[in-house]
């Protein structure tokens, strides 16, 4: 198995703006959000990229993109279907191969040499199936993600057989189906928003897509629930950290995640001693 | 079987099943304490908790029943205070310690045996709780509740679709869920008891049938009886009410929600703790209710959730509140996403969950009944049975059984449609009326289960039998068989395991529906943990209707007899009902339309009329609105503005008790109202109250020495009998039984005449006290040769009820002279001062219960002192009916009031040989006239002969001693310390020997001058004015609403009788008896003790039946 093409969805409504946003990278150098999106994807050894977008949207996408604009194909999702549905608009792109996903509001930053979407797509390709990014999160944040529930491939310890995924399960579901042995309490796999999928999974969703009653949308984890009993479905706990940048100080926490792990490590350490040190220092003179 | 140990670890079924009774009555008390001694190291050793649990409950009934009944158990002994204060405190492993030194060291008593038994009966119950609690906390899906210690860590999010409105100024929309209550068909003994699944699982099964139900003549149709409604307010709190209970409140706090008894909306916050809403993790994490409910449902807004129960009274017995808190954790499930389905029916497995959280919240709220009882959850009919654990199971490797059954609905292959009609066809459903409490009985089950005895084991097999019976009949639609085999259950098992399930009321009741009904009437059965409330009586279809109304004729009729005789809490009613076949249902109505019950409307509109225009919330006023324009085009709303109107100017109500009214009884009975304006100043002033009661600090308290007291259970000689029967046969004594109190502890306040309870079959029926005693009497006067005067003193309360059933009753046919005595003193209740309420709880030992049930004691103690300080300290209670406002002024003034009322002086006249009077407690239903005694009296020439008992660790308020010297009894309260009371070997039994011209003189009275009432009334006050007034706390219930009762502390003042043995011009004697003579019978959770130690065949004895 060979995985040559990716597929980013940034079509979510309410979150437009989020891949135009800009960001320092780890190199120092300023950068919208997409472009670090695309850069993570091209280190996996990706050749094409399918963007998935909002009609209007592709005009601004193409410049954020920058240097990496010529391996950007863009895909219209027309109107609020869900975000299995915007998956769904690459399927031509895709075609009969497995591809690499990843969402448009969440940066990585990897604790090893390699980036996470590249530790993703070896250890797919090495076991040739599906597999998704997870990330052992608190309960407290079900409400935010899907979450997938199994046991640990033996003789690894990072990688797990996933026999159940659910969206955002409550705490009380989670805790039936969810139970990772090994995790620690109250912890569960949540995905990382990376995934390596084969063409099942495209399959899936157009059946989804075609059962879909009234104004519901298509999400991708039934969908992935349904692949799991179908064929070999992997998790990775994969090196690195996600950071939600669509949530309240998403932006900030991602930033200073990515600057406290590249070259501009020292000044932005000094930066922020600087500030809490003033904050503290008036605080006192006040009191 | 040479070990008991061996009986409680043996793989042997039939070893492990053998009976704990038999094997104690062979062995001699030196094999039993080897046993005792092998049975504690095992306990402490063993790693499973069952086999503890059973040993604690053979250690238990060991030292209850079989040690006291080997020869050669030394009858008196001491109990360490220090142990008695550990049993208090539930360090009972110390307390076991404590008494065990004690036995090693002193060598083992009957005394030490009653405080082991008590210690171990109570040790053998908390470690099953802890179980039942550590199971509920570890199942799977709720342990993340107990982890969430602040609001961030909430992961719950109320769902989207009660959170879309039209506009801002609309309200939410509306999830209602309606839920059906249980019937049990047959509980196969009781066998949904949480302890007896985990022990038993094979034999733990139920039939369960989920019903709607209507009051007959009231309700158009049957329905869902039991809803809760949830929506999403704009402002940040909590708003819970009970329409039922006419209770709402708005809690802005987070501690306020773990307050279980500070209002009537406990069961409200258990369903939002239990639900995940409020998780239990949270509770004094001094956390932001607004922050929580910003993670739950945004910020500024809040919850709404209301409880709603059409009319069915309290004591149903169909598991109303248990299946009302299913519904409410059901509606909050659904809220927040736990139950995927918002709208519609349950699947199994969140079935399931709402079970097993049902069980957690009941375990939160301090209450708690079956693992069947959530079965209104459930459609239909279902069989539930216990399940092994396995492995996974929390339960697995401690118990044998899982903590949560497997629920089985029946399809119609299992019962047909045909069946299911003639079902309902056939059975009529009631309420008796009476509303008891449960509790007790369930422990006895328990305790019975685990020691095997070999009737009850029988029993319990049998009702397993009954079962698959059952099952068949109604498999073949053969309801008049299911009908005859409800019968045999209730007539056979279940009375065998528990004879207190029947009453006089139910036997009677259906004595005449037989009588009515001849073959027609084919089966009674009873609902639940005991009858008299909700019962169900099976006729032949066509008759049913009749059935319906003359049952109802028939139970009114029969509960206007009893009324004084047994704890009524309601007039009876007639239910409709109708299978329920879809379990519990929700549905979710958009804003516009979205209405919560008329009685919530009734209930807030008054408040919310008070409040100025805006101070209403946007939501809130188009909620009114709603409701008022629902109120002009809906039908079934049209009486509501009348309803509404009534509740805003609420219109004074006659007082209750038969129309009497205070003042008026308060005349009649010759109440002293500068007494009690005394008492009152008194009571103000701090100069009377509970800790005054006590005697000076440096009074010395020391124990009997020898010779102080005769001992009666060994040293009574012919020579004493033969004076004894001379007297009786030449006419020289009379009895009197005290009959004035109304039991408070006996039915907790609930106000029955004590005298006329039928609290026990004896010889084959229910007979009540006064039936006992005049049985003795008969016996005594056919061995005698003379039947002896029998005295009834009465009370204000007690009078007129006693004297009607006496006349009803042929006064039993007793063949001598039957005198009542009717009180002439009088008090009236007041509010207790905060003063003595903390003394109450906070200066005197009391029984620290639960952990949970402990922090519900708490919360209630706070809501009391509220309630006295906003009512008035020492104010007149007159806040009820008239018969719990007033009081009985004690024990001391019954003699008196027999010089004062003239009985004493008609028995003179009638029988001028009168020397001696029996006087003894209504409920120590051992006494009688026993001639030997009576000889010693006699023989020893004093005034007044005491009766007194050796200690037992139950036997708490005083007992014999010497004061400052002088041998006397002292009331417990007036010890200046409470331990000293264990230093006391014996306790009054209250049972009197008196000689009447002594008595008399101590009056400064003869036999001559008791015509003249001034010469009484000078007399009586100058001795009255020496014995002390005691401030006493008692609690009275106050019955509301539908079936619904409060149970409040009153002060009130008594002089007692014990007190006349400290007057140095009056001549006491001392006899220690048996304990089966002496001991009184307090509370009704004595009796099945009572009955099983050989104290009921004991009475029996000493009866002859009409």
């Amino acid at each position: 198995m060979k995985v040559r093409r990716a597929v980013i969805t940034a079509a979510a409504r309410n979150q437009r703006a989020i891949p135009l946003q800009m960001m320092v990278d780890r190199d120092g150098r300023q950068k919208p959000v997409l472009n670090i999106i695309v850069e993570e994807t091209l280190s996996a050894g990706v050749e094409d990229i399918g963007v998935v977008v909002c009609p209007e949207d592709e005009g601004a996408y193409g410049e954020a993109a920058g240097e990496h604009a010529g391996r950007l194909s863009f895909f219209h999702q027309r109107e609020p279907l869900g975000y299995g549905h915007a998956v769904y608009c690459a399927r031509e792109f895709v075609g009969d191969e497995p591809f690499l996903h990843l969402i448009s509001d969440h940066v990585y930053v990897s604790t090893g040499e390699r980036g996470c979407a590249r530790q993703l797509v070896e250890v797919a390709e090495a076991r040739n199936c599906s597999v998704s990014g997870v990330q052992a999160t608190r309960e407290n944040l079900l409400p935010y993600f899907g979450a997938v529930g199994g046991r640990r491939v033996s003789g690894t310890k990072d990688l797990y057989q996933v026999e159940q995924v659910v969206e955002k399960p409550t705490p009380t579901e989670a805790e039936q189906t969810l139970a990772v042995p090994g995790l620690r309490a109250g912890h569960y796999l949540c995905f990382f928003g990376m995934h390596v999928l084969t063409p099942t999974v495209m399959e899936l969703l157009g059946r989804h897509v075609a059962e879909r009653a009234g104004d519901r949308a298509v999400l991708l984890s039934p969908v992935l629930d349904e692949l799991a009993r179908r064929e070999q479905y992997l998790a990775l706990e994969a090196r690195g950290r996600r950071y939600p940048v669509d949530v309240r100080y998403g932006l900030l926490y991602a930033q200073l995640a990515m600057a406290l792990s590249g070259r501009d490590r020292e000044e932005v350490l000094a930066g922020l001693c600087e500030l809490l040190a003033q904050r503290e220092l008036t605080g006192a003179g006040e009191g | 079987m040479e070990r008991l140990v061996e009986v409680i670890t043996s793989a042997d079924p039939r070893v492990r099943n053998s009976p704990l009774d038999e094997y104690c009555r062979r062995a001699s008390l030196r094999e039993l304490l080897g046993q005792c001694a092998e049975l504690e190291s095992f306990r402490r050793a063993s790693p499973n908790l069952l086999e503890r649990v059973r040993a604690c409950f053979f250690l238990y009934a060991i030292h209850r029943f079989h040690l006291p009944a080997k020869r050669g158990l030394p009858g008196g002994g001491r109990i360490p205070y220090e142990g008695y204060l550990h049993l208090l405190g539930r360090r009972f492993e110390e307390a076991v310690e404590r008494f065990l030194t004690a036995q090693a060291e002193e060598g083992p008593s009957d005394a030490l045996s009653s405080a082991l038994a008590a210690t171990y009966h109570k040790l053998a119950f908390q470690n099953l709780a802890d179980q039942v609690r550590r199971s509920v906390r570890s199942a799977r899906g709720n342990q993340w509740m107990f982890r969430v210690g602040h609001p961030l860590d909430q992961a719950l999010r109320v769902r989207e679709e009660l959170l879309r409105r039209p506009s801002a100024d609309s309200s939410f929309p509306v999830l209602r869920e309606a839920t059906p209550v249980r019937m049990d068909l047959t509980h196969s003994a009781w066998s949904d008891i949480f302890f007896l699944g985990m022990d038993y699982p094979e034999g733990a099964r139920v039939l369960n049938v989920s019903i709607d139900l209507g009051v007959r003549g009231r309700d158009e149709r049957p329905r869902p009886p039991v809803e809760a409604y949830l929506r999403v307010i704009d402002e940040p709190l909590l708003r819970l009410a009970s329409v039922d209970l006419s209770a709402t409140a708005d809690i802005v706090e987070l501690d306020e929600v773990f307050d279980f008894a500070r209002d009537y909306l406990g069961l409200l916050k258990a369903a939002l703790i239990a639900s995940g809403v409020v998780p239990p993790g949270l509770e004094g994490s001094g956390q932001s209710l607004a922050d929580l409910l910003a993670r739950l449902v945004g910020p500024g807004r809040g919850i709404e959730l209301v409880s709603n129960v059409n009319g069915i009274p309290k004591g149903s017995r169909l598991a109303v509140s248990t299946n009302l808190l299913a519904s409410l954790i059901g509606v909050l499930m659904r809220a927040t996403g736990q139950i995927r389905n918002l709208e519609g029916t349950l699947e199994e497995h969140d079935r399931r969950q709402v079970a097993a959280r049902a069980i957690l919240g009941e375990w939160l709220a301090g209450s708690g009944g079956g693992w069947q009882d959530s079965g209104g959850v459930w459609p239909g009919i279902k069989l539930i049975e216990g399940e092994e654990a396995r492995e996974g199971d929390p339960e697995y490797g401690t118990t044998r059984g899982r903590l949560l059954p497997t629920h089985r609905v029946l399809g119609l292959e299992d019962v047909s449609l045909e069946s299911r009609r003639r079902l309902q066809e056939s059975l009529v459903l009631v309420h008796g009326g009476m509303a008891q409490n449960v509790g007790p009985i369930l422990e006895m089950v328990t305790e019975k289960h685990l020691l095997r005895s070999k009737p009850e084991w029988e029993a319990r097999l049998e009702a397993g039998k009954i079962l698959d019976e059952i099952l068949a009949h109604l498999g073949r639609g053969d309801v008049a068989s299911v009908g005859a085999a409800t019968t045999r259950n209730f007539f056979g098992p279940l009375q065998t395991i528990i004879p207190w399930v029947s009453n006089l009321y139910t036997e009677t009741l259906i004595a005449q529906v037989r009588e009515a009904f001849g073959e027609d009437f084919q089966g009674f059965w009873m609902l639940g943990g005991m009858s008299g409330g909700g019962m169900g009586f099976i006729f032949e279809p066509r008759r049913k209707a009749e059935a319906q109304e003359r049952l109802l004729e028939m139970m009114s009729r029969t509960k206007r007899r009893l009324e004084n005789a047994l704890p009524f809490a309601m007039e009876p009613v007639v239910y409709d009902f109708r299978v329920n076949e879809r379990g519990t249902v929700a549905e979710l109505t958009a804003s516009d339309s979205a209405l919560l019950p008329a009685g919530y409307y009734l209930m807030m509109a008054p408040r919310l009329v008070r409040l100025r225009p805006q101070e209403l919330t946007a939501s809130r006023r188009a909620d009114l609105d709603a409701f008022a324009a629902a109120s002009r085009s809906r039908p079934e709303l049209s009486s509501v503005v009348q309803a509404l109107f009534d509740r805003l100017l609420p219109r004074t109500r006659r007082e209750e008790g038969g129309g009497r009214v205070l003042p008026e009884l308060l005349e009649e009975y010759g109440f002293d109202r500068v007494q009690h304006e005394q008492i009152r100043a008194n009571l103000k002033a701090g100069r009377i109250g509970l800790s005054q009661n006590r005697l000076p600090v440096n009074t010395e308290i020391s124990d009997v020495e020898p010779g102080d007291v005769h001992d009666a259970i060994d040293g009574l000689t012919p020579e004493m009998r033969r004076l004894g029967t001379d007297a009786l046969a030449q006419g020289r004594v009379a009895v009197v039984s005290m009959a004035g109190g109304v039991g408070s502890r006996w039915t907790q306040g609930a106000g029955v005449v004590k005298a006329l309870h039928p609290f026990a079959k004896l010889g084959g029926r229910h007979r009540t006290f006064v039936e006992v005693h005049l049985a003795k009497s008969r016996r005594t006067g056919r061995l005698c040769g003379r039947t002896p005067p029998h005295v009834f003193t009465t009370s204000y309360l007690t009078h007129k009820p006693v004297e009607d059933y006496l006349e009803a009753e042929g006064s039993y046919g007793y063949p001598g002279p039957l005198v009542l005595s009717p009180g002439r003193s009088i008090g009236l209740r007041m509010v207790p001062t905060v003063r003595d309420l903390r003394f109450s709880w906070e200066e005197t030992a009391h029984q620290l219960l639960d952990e949970r049930a402990q922090k519900m004691r708490e919360s209630l103690q706070a809501a009391l002192i509220d309630w006295a300080r906003a009512r008035g300290e020492a104010s007149d209670y007159t806040d009820n009916v008239p018969s719990q406002c007033l009081h009985p002024v004690g024990h001391w003034y019954e003699i008196p009031n027999m010089l004062k009322n003239g009985t004493l002086a008609r028995l003179l006249e009638a029988q001028p040989e009168l020397e001696y009077l029996l006087v003894h407690n209504i409920d120590t239903v051992g006494a009688d006239v026993d001639p030997a005694l009576l000889g010693l009296h006699i023989g020893r020439g004093a005034a007044m002969t005491f009766e007194v008992i050796p200690r037992r660790v139950e036997d708490r308020g005083g007992g014999l001693a010497r004061v400052d010297g002088r041998l006397r009894l002292v009331e417990g309260l007036a010890m200046p310390r409470e331990e000293k009371e264990f230093e006391l070997s014996y306790y009054s039994t209250l049972t009197i020997w008196v000689s009447i011209d002594p008595l008399l003189a101590a009056f400064g009275l003869t036999r001559d001058a008791l015509g003249d009432e001034a010469a009484v009334a000078e007399g009586l006050r100058a001795v009255a004015a020496r014995m002390p007034t005691y401030v006493t706390l008692k609690e009275v219930k106050k019955r509301w609403g539908y079936g619904q009762e409060d149970v409040l502390p009153v002060a009130q003042f008594e002089k007692l009788l014990g007190d006349m043995t400290a007057l140095p011009d009056l001549s006491c004697e001392f006899v220690a008896v048996g304990r089966m003579r002496g001991q009184q019978l307090k509370e009704q959770s004595q009796l099945d003790g009572w009955l099983r130690d050989g104290s009921a065949r004991y009475v029996e004895s000493l009866c002859e039946w009409q």
